[in-house]
């Protein structure tokens, strides 16, 4: 195990993962954990995702409706409302700051 | 695995929310709420069970709690409480590793998801255990308690069974809550289940000791001395003893057949003059040394009637008692004459 755990670098941003998998389209619960796999954090917890849609919603970051389906269970979509995108930008930009750092770091020390 | 993926959802789900006990009761349904819907999801994608993909219920209630920046509501334990806690993890862990050996013997692959299964089961045992125990502590005509949740008099079956219902449903809707959020009520919970499961522990062996009694009783009675129509003592030299009066070991008097005999050969019955057993003395069992009837009268005997003592004198007579010469004091029984 490295000494910087993936798992612990998502708790941080996993946040912001989940407003960025939903800038273009919303989402229900399970379709917005594939996003995040596809998109490569393949470690990404069921349940902290879960959680972490509802720490959100609770924030007043997202609303939701639900979606009857034929086949199969109801489901609730998530979506981002103003507030989310101006966290999204916020945080964004927080995160592109940070991870801007870490590479020059990782650049003049690393490579040299 | 025999489960379906209703069942297995639904146990999944309901383990999750006993792990999310801590939280108050509207902030952990409104984590659960759409989490059915989820775990579909998760099972129509792929194979494996629920546990094999998430991880145990209570670790997916953890991860959920940490996520959702929701604080369990556990404060950090006073240090005099440390060992206990030590203690309550490693009994914790025993059970654990008893409940993932004991699964396989019953068809799951822990035997709590069986267990799970049961619990709506236990819900109705528990209201019906709450009621009876109600009835038992409040009832006041000290009757045997019997299997309603009766509550004062007689015919009160119907407010009984009433009453039982509304038990049930009680329990039921107390057990769809789930755990209460506060500490002090769960542990009341908790206390007076376990309080519910000592009673019905000890109401089932009082309930199946009381069942044997009474079927032994009904035998004793009904089986052994029911035909016995009438009593023959002989004293201890086998002299047959007359208007004998059987006691038992309060004084009540026992009372065997009719007083009356039936003659054997025309079958007609006629009413006894003897002032106690045998009803017939003629129709003694072993007629050998019987001496020659009641009418030999012992001083203390009442005044006999004539007419029975010459109807049994005929009779005897008549068999094949060997009559002695003079017949010894039934009374005395000795073999001295007057």
């Amino acid at each position: 195990m490295p000494r910087v755990d993936p798992t612990q670098l998502l708790k941080g941003v996993l946040d912001l993962a989940v407003l960025a998998v939903l800038r273009d389209d919303d989402g229900y619960g399970y379709d917005i954990l594939r996003r995040l796999r596809a998109a490569g954090l393949e470690d990404v917890g069921d349940a902290s995702v879960y959680g972490t849609l509802r720490r959100l919603f609770n924030s007043g970051l997202l609303t939701s409706y639900v979606v009857p389906s034929d086949e199969g269970p109801h489901r609730k979509y998530y979506a981002l409302n103003v507030a989310g995108r101006e966290e999204l930008q916020r945080s964004g930009k927080v995160w592109q700051g940070f991870a801007l750092i870490m590479d020059d770091l990782l650049r003049e020390r690393g490579t040299a | 695995m025999n489960l379906t993926a209703q069942d297995e959802i639904g146990s999944y789900v309901e383990e999750v929310r006993q792990a999310l006990g801590g939280l108050p009761a509207t902030t952990r349904e409104e984590l659960l709420e759409d989490l059915p819907e989820h775990l579909a999801e998760v099972l129509a994608e792929g194979d494996g069970t629920l546990v094999e993909r998430l991880g145990s219920p209570s670790a997916y209630a953890a991860e959920l709690i940490a996520s959702a920046g929701l604080a369990d509501g556990s404060a950090p334990r006073p240090p005099g409480r440390e060992r206990f806690a030590h203690l309550r993890g490693r009994a914790r862990e025993a059970i654990k590793r008893t409940d993932v050996r004991v699964g396989p013997l019953l068809g799951y692959a822990r035997a709590s998801e069986f267990l799970v299964l049961l619990r709506p089961a236990w819900w109705v045992l528990r209201g019906y255990l709450a009621a009876m125990a109600f009835a038992y502590v409040f009832d006041d005509n000290h009757g045997p308690i019997g299997l309603l949740p009766r509550v004062g008099g007689v015919g009160i079956d119907l407010f009984a069974m009433t009453f039982l219902v509304v038990a049930i449903l009680g329990s039921i809707w107390l057990g769809r809550r789930g755990e209460p959020a506060g500490r002090v009520p769960r542990l009341l919970l908790r206390g007076s289940s376990a309080a519910l499961a000592i009673f019905a522990v000890v109401g089932f062996y009082e309930m199946d000791y009381s069942t044997r009694q009474t079927a032994f009783v009904g035998d004793y009675v009904s089986n052994q001395y029911s035909s016995v129509q009438d009593v023959f003592v002989y004293d201890g030299q086998g002299n047959l003893v007359s208007n004998a009066q059987l006691y038992d070991q309060w004084g009540n008097p026992i009372r065997f057949g009719e007083p009356g005999c039936i003659d054997p050969m025309t079958g007609n019955w006629s009413a006894s003059r003897s002032l106690g057993y045998p009803f017939c003395p003629d129709q003694a069992p072993f007629p050998g040394e019987t001496p020659d009837g009641s009418e030999s009268t012992p001083p203390l005997e009442q005044k006999p009637d004539p007419a029975a003592t010459a109807e049994n004198r005929t009779k005897t007579d008549t068999g094949p008692t060997v009559e002695p010469a003079d017949a010894p004091s039934v009374a005395n029984a000795s073999p001295s004459g007057e």
